[in-house]
């Protein structure tokens, strides 16, 4: 029997603790079979299981590039993350996917690529900068701004740097006002406000990659249309709370769309079509 | 010619299947004042020609309040999974209504879409479905607004339609109908009558319409005042489907499986974040006729909803589907 | 009974940490003897030992449990163990109907004093756990349903309608409320303008207890409310005010005198007439007082066994809509603790042992706090005797507190209060 809910055995490798409550964990398919013939592409999710404690969806915030492993990020907030956190390497979970649509990098070729988001919105943008910077020549610039309530708060902050000394590439970081501590280079405010002081050029050229709250999204939709960025190439990757991530449950739909089969990637075109449901 | 059954050849049908080693399922009175679909040990607990309605659906007979998905083993760092291996016994779902079989083929789809639930498949294919045309109907009925009727055949695999008397019209609809009741029945000149139903109630596109063009009506919280948020209707209702996995177990392993839930909870769609997309009341109830009106329709062709009227019957404050679409219907 | 021989029970013991706790260390250190199958929870009171940690315990193989804590008047915090008394001793009572083999379930005063108690203690469940064999969870044939009395079903003439949409009119015309809560044609509804009165019914089909509803927060947004009452819903509005769940001065009670609906909860009714309304509706000709708890008595006659298969065929039909959560007006936890799950105390899934837990806690969390409105009976779509759960803590209620949930303007929680007098003879 072909039990669609039953999840790969993956094999821990390693944790790593990015704030106070967030972890990065990097997995890898006991079965090296399994491990051969599986791929996704960027943007999708996976369900990742810690045995005993439950299901929680992710995204697979690593590259597609990268073969030998998966990873996921995520912050401890209730029962399964929980035992997410108490993993250690070598520890076995469990792993549904690569679930939903992931983001269409193909048609971005050409393109400049600005990533907006906050918090724990850079796991789902980090694999996508990742994918964009190693196959560089495909795309025009690259701009990030990223930003958290506090210093503390942000995640990823080794890759940030490193990505800010690629060619053609900019990282903005910031951090809510009051977050800030004395020593902090970046910015201070709202990441849509940060992204309009930044003066980043955008156009009719440029794919915009946008995570947040519904209301983020709107406030920076409003900026991008007036630099004349056409709501088809601003995306953005929606967060309803899943459980069989296969379009059975019925949990997941905003509006009607099912996030995990016709999303979680929508372009803000296709969301204006979408109620607030999410 | 048509092939008829007599109610005590019908019964001394459920005993040759009970000693046969087939489960049956089928109308039982289960306490003073219900009566539910549910497994019957002996062919006299099977209700016949009771105006009482089952509360639940035979859904459960597909898709069980709890069900195993597989368990799992601890050992260490190590952990074995155990799918669950015990063979599904042939069982025979007698005496539900056309509004509950119909509502079969119509889960199907979800159930099937992209990714393939095999074990709610497999009881598919266990199952014989034995319906019995409605004789009778009631106020909270509406099965013809939705494109179905008393004598519908859809989902069934025999169709007994009752002459009034204690005996059945048996219609054989497939072959594994035909292979149940070979041999079972007489054969007959009479056809039985086909009992009207209700007259149409609702417009199943206007709600589809309504649902869609009018998502932040204030209609939907007006109406949705009374509902107290519980999970009756969605739990008795043959087509709704939506559920929850968990594990249970301990340190040394345990199971995962999944459970019933609704839309209508207040948690159903709480993120972890504390964000609630539908925090009323009234969100909820409008997602129940989104889900069931415009959703399901457009994914896969079909109203989720058979019109049997359980939500309505069973609400314990009066609400339901008929009442909703019915004001949505006639403006 | 060679099964027994090889059968070591396993005593799970939820003991207090500054009396039994120490009483067990020094058994140890004074190297009394005890059996090595008890396995010892420490908790800091026995105020805090919650009824779903015994029944957690039997799910998760103990064969007996033990509870135990300081002597009343010892306690550590003052009155936990006072508290804890009053609360086992409605809580054996649910048990107990509930067919549970109450040899399993022991209560003790263990000091820090007294080692010598606690290796008596222990040996004695020890030696008779064994000899009981295993715990387990109903598995037998199911019970045949017992015949319960017949009893009248006092139907009232419902003629005040009328008068009660008159009074809504006017409250609403003059602005006294926003909304009436009050009953419609098919069941609750909300009339926010006086023209609607009329939408408004007084019948036999009045059964919602509307209480209900003033813990909901789409319906306190409607601002000031009056609600429509019967005698029996009434009750819990006193009790929803001395949890300072409402503002009593913020209602508006419309009571409406109700000879009865046609149902078994009717029979014998002694709220008949509205008491503490703002606007009292009709007259009620007072009832035939009866035995309200002679159903019970037909269950307790069956042997513990059978009992349990009544109950167990009942839960195994518990679909878990929490519909009786819903309807009743005390059940006003934001969250329940059924959809809490860091711990997960009570299963989620409608397996036998899950609906036990559920049942237990639902019930349990009603003691001294039902006002036998039996709305949860009604709207149970597995047609399970919710009734006799709450009936029995009713009657323990009275039984030992002379206590009545509702009836008294000044009464005190009965859970939340506690007594040094409060008298029981099963504690060691």
């Amino acid at each position: 029997m072909d039990n669609i809910y039953q999840p790969d055995l993956m094999e821990v490798v390693e944790t790593q603790q990015q704030t106070s409550d967030v972890k990065l964990v990097k997995l890898r398919f006991r079965d090296p079979d399994r491990a051969k013939q599986f791929s996704f592409r960027v943007g999708q999710f996976g369900i990742f299981s810690a045995f005993g404690y439950g299901e929680s969806t992710f995204n697979i915030c690593s590259s597609s590039n990268w073969k030998d492993h998966i990873e996921f990020c995520f912050r401890r907030v209730g029962r399964v993350t929980e035992g997410l956190w108490r993993l250690e390497p070598g520890d076995t979970m469990g792993f549904r996917g690569p679930y939903g649509n992931g983001y269409p990098m193909e048609e971005w070729r050409g393109k400049d690529l600005i990533f907006l988001g906050g918090g724990i919105a850079m796991p789902p943008i980090r694999c996508a900068v990742w994918k964009a910077l190693e196959n560089r020549q495909e795309f025009g610039n690259i701009s990030v701004v990223y930003g958290a309530r506090t210093t503390g708060d942000l995640v990823f902050k080794d890759e940030l740097d490193e990505w800010a000394r690629r060619e053609r590439t900019r990282i903005v970081q910031c951090v809510d006002p009051g977050g800030e501590t004395p020593d902090w280079k970046g910015e201070v405010g709202f990441v849509p406000s940060v992204f309009e002081r930044a003066k980043i050029a955008a156009g009719a050229n440029s794919i915009v990659l946008v995570i947040g709250p519904p209301i983020m999204i709107k406030v920076t939709m409003k900026l991008l249309t007036a630099m004349g960025v056409p709501a088809g190439n601003v995306y953005t990757s929606l967060e309803n709370r899943m459980k069989c991530g296969v379009g059975k449950c019925g949990r997941c739909n905003a509006g009607p769309a099912y996030v995990c089969k016709d999303g979680p990637v929508f372009s803000i075109e296709q969301l204006n079509a979408i109620p607030l449901d999410y | 010619m048509s092939e008829i059954i007599a109610q005590d050849a019908l019964r001394a049908c459920v005993s040759e299947w009970l000693a046969a080693g087939k489960c049956v399922a089928g109308p039982r009175q289960v306490s003073w004042n219900r009566v539910l679909y549910s497994y019957l040990k002996k062919p006299e607990e099977l209700l016949l020609d009771s105006e009482a309605r089952p509360v639940n659906s035979i859904k459960e007979f597909f898709f069980p309040k709890h069900e195993k998905l597989y368990g799992y083993k601890i050992e260490g760092n190590d952990v074995r999974l155990a799918e669950t291996a015990e063979a599904l016994p042939e069982q025979v779902i007698l005496g539900g209504r056309p509004c509950d079989a119909a509502a079969l083929p119509i889960l199907d789809h979800v159930f099937n879409w992209d990714y393939k639930d095999s074990q709610y498949n497999a009881r598919r294919a266990a199952a014989t479905i034995v319906t019995i045309a409605c004789a009778t109907h009631d106020d909270a009925c509406f099965c013809t607004s939705v494109g179905l009727a008393p004598t519908a055949e859809s989902g069934s695999d025999a169709l007994l339609v009752p002459f009034g008397d204690g005996s059945y019209e048996v219609r054989c609809l497939t072959e594994k109908g035909k292979a149940l009741f070979a041999g079972k029945t007489e054969q007959s000149d009479k056809t039985a009558p086909a009992h009207a139903g209700p007259e149409k109630k609702i417009d199943a596109a206007k709600v589809e319409a309504f649902a869609r063009d009018h998502f932040e009506d204030p209609f939907w919280k007006e109406h949705a005042l009374a509902c107290l948020g519980c999970g009756v209707c969605a739990y008795n209702c043959p087509t709704c489907h939506c559920f929850d996995i968990v594990d249970e177990g301990n340190a040394a392993g345990g199971e995962r499986a999944r459970n019933w839930d609704s839309c209508q909870f207040s948690l159903f769609t709480q993120h972890a974040s504390g964000h609630n997309p539908r925090a009323s009341q009234f969100n909820r109830q409008r997602q129940r006729v989104y889900h069931k009106f415009r959703i399901y329709p457009e994914k896969f062709g079909e109203t989720l909803c058979t019109g049997c009227g359980a939500c309505t019957r069973n609400c314990p404050a009066g609400l339901g589907i008929l009442g909703i679409a019915t004001e949505i219907s006639h403006g | 009974m060679s099964e027994n021989a090889a059968f070591e029970p396993k005593i799970i013991a939820f003991v207090c940490n500054w009396c039994t706790y120490l009483g067990a260390d020094l058994a140890g250190t004074s190297r009394l003897e005890y059996p090595a199958n008890v396995r010892i929870v420490r908790l800091p009171c026995t105020g805090r030992i919650d009824f779903n940690l015994l029944i957690k315990a039997f799910e998760m193989k103990a064969d007996a449990v033990l509870v135990s804590g300081c002597h009343p008047g010892d306690c550590h915090y003052t009155s936990g163990n006072y508290h804890a008394r009053r609360r086992w001793m409605l809580f054996r009572e649910l048990l107990d109907l509930l067919g549970f083999d109450m040899r399993r379930i022991h209560f003790s005063w263990i000091s820090g004093a007294e080692g010598h108690k606690f290796q008596q203690v222990i040996t004695g469940i020890t030696e008779e756990t064994r000899n009981l064999g295993p715990y387990k969870l109903y598995e037998g044939k199911p019970a045949a349903y017992p015949k319960f009395p017949e009893t009248v079903l006092p139907l009232g003439d419902f003629s005040t309608e009328a008068e009660m949409r008159q009074t809504a009119r006017k409250l609403l015309s003059e602005g006294t409320v926003q909304v009436v809560i009050g009953y419609g044609e098919r069941g609750p509804i909300f009339v926010s303008k006086a023209e609607d009165a009329d939408k408004l019914v007084w019948n036999r089909n009045c059964l919602t207890n509307l209480t209900a509803y003033l813990k909901r927060k789409e319906i306190k947004t409607l601002g000031k409310a009056a609600i429509v009452v019967k005698g029996c819903d009434e009750r819990a509005l006193m009790v929803l005010e001395q949890e300072s769940q409402i503002e009593r001065e913020n209602l508006h009670v419309i009571g409406m005198a109700c000879e009865g609906l046609g149902l078994p909860k009717c029979a014998g009714c002694n709220v008949r007439q509205p008491r503490f309304a703002d606007e009292a509706i009709g007259e009620a000709k007072p009832a035939e007082p009866i035995d309200h708890y002679a159903a019970l008595d037909v269950l307790m006659a069956m042997p513990p066994e059978e009992r349990m298969g009544f109950w167990a065929e009942q839960f195994d039909r518990c679909q878990r809509c929490y519909a009786c959560r819903q309807v009743c007006p005390m059940c006003y936890c934001e969250q329940c603790i059924v959809d809490k799950n860091l711990p997960q105390e009570i299963s989620p899934s409608a397996t036998r042992e899950g609906n036990f837990a559920w049942q237990i806690a639902r019930a349990f969390h009603q003691a001294g706090r039902c006002v036998g409105c039996g709305e949860c009976s009604r709207v149970c779509p597995a047609g399970i005797d919710l009734w006799a759960l709450n009936l029995t803590l009713e009657r323990a209620a009275e039984k030992n507190f002379e206590y009545k949930a509702g009836m008294e303007p000044a009464a005190t929680s009965l859970i939340g209060s506690y007594s040094a007098k409060d008298e029981e003879a099963f504690i060691q």
